[in-house]
């Protein structure tokens, strides 16, 4: 069977050696390699696209070992891997309509509202935590667009670091 | 013997810690580095003592105690204060721990710039000439061939502006996250702990000296903004000041908000943040049992470089000892170089 693979890497020389480098060790073949040196993404790294062939078995012991290198795995087989992130908040939540903020967020390229738990302060200002699942790489873009939203309508915004 | 005569500015906490840093440490100093701090004048506001053949450190805090100003030190008291005192007394190094004024950065500002001019080296706690002057004083010093430290400035106690420069002098610092400011960590610590309110537990941290009656530098970010700018400038080489940092500061923090970060796994800070993109100081979410994940008073910061990785540091952001300890070292490093 065929697996394809986009994995993130540091753009330093020896890096594409030594994520190959396992790969025939472990009983699976390498069939392309596109290494996209001039679309660094907000890290700084470079994605490159893998073409594998092998039994099930060995595909899944080239993914283990990638997870063991700590190398990033952004897409299998087409499906996007996804980073859950949080961010609070805080302020007239509920008078500056609740439903619009999320259904904001939504549209959102890549973003996507998974969990939302208001808690609100008497008549006064109410507190939101939302949890979020982002495409791989859209974290800050997230971040970003989702503090316009929150500037618009007022709404103090605590990130992740 | 080798001499190093010393006057302190503003005789407060930090000043009296200087004072006791200095009766404690100076034999030391004496035998491993062969020179003799002597202090031969201290101001406070409005008065000085001075005494070219040196002041006892320890009598300086007793009197400063007991009487509220300098003048009443035995036949060296007087009613000299500030600028004046730089004149009035032969010296070799200026501690300067007046306190920090981000408007007009006075009167940290002029004794500096005076003493520059004296060709005297100049160790300093203080953030507000750095906030909003720093290349104008930094240049300053190196016109007149003078040594300038400022460790204490950032997080009192806790190493970061020499170790980052020094210990990791083969990195390239590519961004500086941290916790600068203690009496918020506190207070956002103790909403955690205790579920209070914001209102509740600043008034509890007030009535425990923690934090001041005007908290506003604290709370509303201002002093951690200071610091960023000054590590922006020290360790980034970013020609920022004050006006360049976007600052938030604690005020609105909920007990709601902490509560329910708490429940996802997390904790409230108030972060710093210091890149060439980024000059921050905003309430962030940080996970729970990360390096940022530092209760009470303390400081911490992270640095990340391009060759060591992550690096973090932890320690006391203020107090009298703890502050002059880094004083200290900053007169011992001058002292290595040029006694
Ligand atoms: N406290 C800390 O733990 C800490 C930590 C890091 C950095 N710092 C910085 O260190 C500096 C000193 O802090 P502190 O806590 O010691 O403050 P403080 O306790 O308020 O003491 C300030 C001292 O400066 C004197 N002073 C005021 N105006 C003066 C002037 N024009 N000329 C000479 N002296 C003057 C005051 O005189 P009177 O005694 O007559 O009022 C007082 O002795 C500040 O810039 C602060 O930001 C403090």
């Amino acid at each position: 069977m065929r697996l394809n693979l986009v994995l993130e890497l540091l753009d330093v020389p020896g890096q594409l050696v030594s994520v190959l480098e396992p790969i025939s060790g472990l009983g699976a073949n390498l069939v392309t390699v596109i290494h996209k040196r001039d679309s660094k993404n907000e890290n700084g790294k470079i994605p490159v696209q893998l073409t594998l062939e092998g039994e099930q078995e060995s595909l899944n012991r080239v993914i283990e070992r990638f997870e063991e290198l700590n190398i990033t795995i952004i897409e299998k087989d087409g499906v996007i891997n996804k980073e859950l992130v949080s961010t609070i908040l805080i302020g007239h939540i509920v008078d500056k309509d609740v439903r619009d903020t999320t259904d904001k967020i939504n549209s959102l390229d890549g973003v996507y509202v998974v969990g939302f738990d208001i808690k609100l302060d008497g008549e006064d200002k109410s507190t939101a935590l939302i949890n979020l699942e982002t495409d791989y790489g859209k974290k800050q873009f997230a971040f970003d667009e989702i503090a316009k939203i929150a500037d618009e309508k007022g709404l103090l915004m605590i990130n992740e670091v | 013997m080798k001499e190093c005569k010393i006057i302190i500015m503003g005789f407060g906490s930090v000043g009296q810690g200087i004072a006791n840093a200095i009766s404690l440490k100076k034999e030391m100093i004496n035998e491993k580095y062969g020179v003799q701090l002597k202090v031969v004048a201290v101001a406070d506001s409005s008065t000085s003592a001075i005494c070219q053949d040196g002041l006892d450190e320890k009598l300086l805090i007793d009197i400063k105690k007991s009487e509220g100003k300098l003048s009443a030190y035995p036949d060296c008291g007087n009613n000299m204060s500030g600028i004046d005192v730089l004149d009035a007394v032969e010296y070799d190094l200026l501690m300067e721990a007046t306190p920090t004024n981000i408007e007009t950065a006075e009167p940290a500002l002029s004794l500096t710039l005076k003493a520059f001019e004296q060709g005297k080296d100049v160790v300093t706690s203080n953030k507000g000439h750095l906030a909003i002057k720093f290349s104008e004083v930094i240049q300053a010093a190196e016109e007149n061939g003078v040594e300038f430290k400022y460790e204490a400035s950032v997080g009192g106690a806790m190493p970061i502006i020499n170790f980052t420069r020094e210990t990791l002098s083969s990195c390239g610092i590519k961004s500086i996250i941290g916790i600068l400011n203690g009496t918020t960590n506190y207070i956002l610590s103790r909403m955690t702990s205790e579920g209070s309110s914001y209102d509740i537990t600043l008034r509890e941290s007030q009535e425990l000296g923690i934090a001041e009656t005007d908290p506003t530098q604290d709370v509303e970010g201002i002093d951690a903004a200071c610091k960023t700018v000054i590590l922006a400038n020290s360790l980034l080489g970013i020609d920022a000041t004050y006006d360049d940092v976007t600052v938030e500061g604690i005020s609105s923090i909920t007990s709601q908000a902490i509560d329910l970060a708490k429940k996802d796994g997390y904790l409230i800070k108030l972060i710093a943040e210091v890149s060439q993109d980024n000059l921050k100081v905003s309430p962030r979410l940080v996970k729970k049992g990360s390096s940022y994940d530092v209760n009470g008073t303390l400081n911490m910061a992270t640095i990340k470089t391009d060759l060591a990785g992550d690096i973090t540091v932890m320690g006391l952001g203020a107090g009298s000892l703890e502050t002059a300890s880094a004083m200290l070292t900053d007169v011992i490093s001058i002292l290595k170089n040029k006694y």
